[in-house]
């Protein structure tokens, strides 16, 4: 046995316990989408030979649709926050003028506000626009409350990138528009991929504020519409489909994750950065 | 969060400060700024500021969202400090309160602590991206699946208990008076997946290496080293979490309304749904709006002491 590995043997024995332990929900999960009622019920513990995929396809037909509403309201969202806080910002960050701090502190004050305290009005305004029922009563909301922490995060990075590549773009003849969108934009993206993953994480999780502002089924997102499927196929004791309804509504976002992995830690720790 | 708002030096300001120009001609010269600003300011204004008045000024009315409204003073807040469905959802978010922090100023820790002390830096990674990738299951999906493991017929935990021999202790866990609320606190077990564990692990990773060397060379135990020269290193950390985590129970009610919506009976009820149900259920708006004022003063005490009390004691170590 090597040092490293006699060194690090107990810790293994404890992180590998803890992994198990995390993990066995999921797992357990996985392999009962695979199996029929019958096999569910009599084969708890085990693995069903050969598994079934007829609940994907019974799942599939329920949950898609809400899937479909989720990317689309999360994809909307995200681009709504990258490009109006990345404006914000720049200017925020590149400029001084009366009133910068004011404008600023206004912002900022925003991430003491809970949503809770704002839940009521929000949805009677929402209401009172018409806008019930509509994909705008979740983008529009999702913009607004997701650019503050985004707004915050950009403009200490682009306050800090060297002035020399702005003035000598400004010699060169380029205007505000292009500082912003050939110098800023580029320099930032590894920050606005990271913006990007936490903002698509946050609004394909939220369960309240659908839940209060799409009363109607065919709209409902898939954090709502999962809680839904699930307590209905639960109740049947159905839980083959429940488990493939389950395994389908996570499915876009390990897929994101895979491909974005740096970023998504990235993303996760900026709290402890800022700190 | 004091240091949020701290200012900071912005050197490379594209306009020269000129204090002598009079305000009206520099705010002229960057008048594209406040343009493009604009859509930033209507958002908040619209969707964040306009909300949170109108609840803070609607505290003060007897109102039913629509056609009736009636302003009656504190009579909102007086009736709440009388409601016994409130005080108890107020008990329930303390307790929900104190157990998160207890759980997150430990699990998490040693998880973080663990693989920081892995000599193998390839397998600390894999740890590190193993914990993550449970964050990526969506929130509701994991409370679903919990649900699933309380369930009373074939959830996991009563099989588990029967296989092992132990069946006489299954039961319908989240309709269970005394336990609904453990059974709550528990999901999640053994609670190692989590922002925490990255954040302290962030945390851990700051430390420059000749601290770590030197407590080493002067003959510091493992676990003196743990207490006397990690945590106080990370203790930005624990300030950061510990209030993430009160913020997050104080004002979240997703959790309790998927797994029990407050029940059996009232038992788990806790502000945030109990707001919901005023507000969605009754239509009781004004009431609504002054649990929510309650909750907000709370949060923003707590913030307050909970910066200052731990800012100071990491300056006591900094001496």
């Amino acid at each position: 046995m090597s040092r490293t590995l006699k060194h690090d043997f107990p810790i293994h024995l404890i992180l590998a316990l803890a992994a198990i332990l995390t993990f066995y929900p999921f797992v357990f999960m996985i392999i009962s989408s695979f199996k029929t009622s019958p096999q569910f019920i009599h084969n708890f513990w085990g693995i069903a030979w050969p598994p079934t995929l007829a609940n994907y396809s019974d799942a599939w037909k329920r949950v898609s649709g809400y899937v479909m509403n989720s990317v689309l309201v999360s994809t909307a969202s995200m681009v709504g926050v990258l490009f109006i806080s990345s404006i914000t910002a720049f200017v925020f960050g590149r400029y001084n003028f009366p009133g910068r701090e004011f404008f600023f502190f206004a912002i900022l004050a925003l991430l003491m506000i809970p949503g809770v305290l704002t839940l009521v009005p929000a949805f009677l305004l929402i209401k009172s626009f018409g806008l019930l029922n509509t994909y705008w009563a979740l983008i529009l909301p999702y913009v607004s409350g997701g650019q503050i922490l985004a707004i915050f995060i950009l403009r200490s990075f682009i306050a800090s990138l060297p002035e020399e590549l702005f003035e000598s773009a400004r010699i060169d003849g380029a205007r505000t528009w292009d500082l912003y969108a050939k110098i800023t934009l580029p320099l930032s993206t590894p920050i606005l991929v990271t913006i990007a993953i936490m903002n698509v994480l946050g609004t394909w999780n939220d369960y309240i504020w659908p839940l209060v502002t799409i009363p109607d089924g065919r709209r409902w997102t898939i954090s709502v519409g999962i809680v839904s499927f699930g307590s209905q196929y639960g109740g049947l004791e159905n839980w083959g489909p429940m488990f493939a309804g389950y395994v389908i509504a996570s499915l876009p976002l390990i897929i994101l994750f895979m491909f974005t992995m740096r970023y998504f830690i990235a993303g996760l720790t900026s709290g402890a950065i800022k700190a | 969060m004091a240091e949020l708002t701290a200012r900071q030096p912005l050197s490379l300001a594209a306009v020269p400060e000129e204090k002598q120009e009079p305000l009206l001609r520099r705010v002229l010269r960057c008048k594209e700024c406040y343009l493009l600003i604009l859509p930033t300011f209507v958002l908040v204004l619209l969707f964040n500021y306009y909300p949170a008045v109108s609840a803070l000024y609607h505290s003060l009315f007897d109102w039913n969202g629509a056609n009736f409204k009636q302003f009656s003073g504190f009579s909102n807040f007086i009736n709440l400090a009388k409601d016994d469905i409130f005080w108890l959802a107020v008990g329930n978010m303390v307790k929900l309160t104190v157990a998160g922090v207890l759980i997150s100023l430990t699990f998490p820790l040693i998880a973080a602590s663990l693989i920081f002390h892995l000599r193998d830096l390839k397998m600390a990674y894999f740890y590190r991206v193993l914990f993550v990738i449970p964050l990526v299951v969506p929130g509701v999906v994991v409370l679903m699946i919990w649900r699933s493991i309380y369930s009373p017929n074939i959830g996991l935990l009563n099989q588990l208990l029967k296989a092992v021999g132990l069946g006489m202790w299954a039961r319908p866990w989240l309709g269970d008076f005394k336990l609904a609320l453990a059974a709550v606190i528990f999901i999640g077990f053994p609670w190692v997946a989590g922002i925490s564990t990255l954040i302290y692990l962030a945390g851990f990773q700051a430390i420059p290496v000749e601290l770590l060397d030197a407590a080493a060379i002067d003959g510091a135990s493992v676990w003196a080293r743990f207490w006397r020269v990690e945590i106080p290193l990370i203790l930005s950390q624990i300030k950061l979490i510990v209030i993430l985590t009160i913020i997050g129970s104080f004002q979240g009610f997703t959790t309790i309304f998927i797994m029990t919506n407050g029940g059996p009976g009232m038992t788990t009820m806790v502000p945030g749904l109990y707001l919901y149900r005023n507000a969605m259920y009754y239509s009781k708006m004004g009431y609504a709006c002054a649990i929510g004022t309650v909750i907000f003063i709370i949060t923003l005490i707590l913030t307050y002491l909970n910066t200052r009390y731990l800012k100071s004691s990491v300056e006591f170590v900094g001496v």
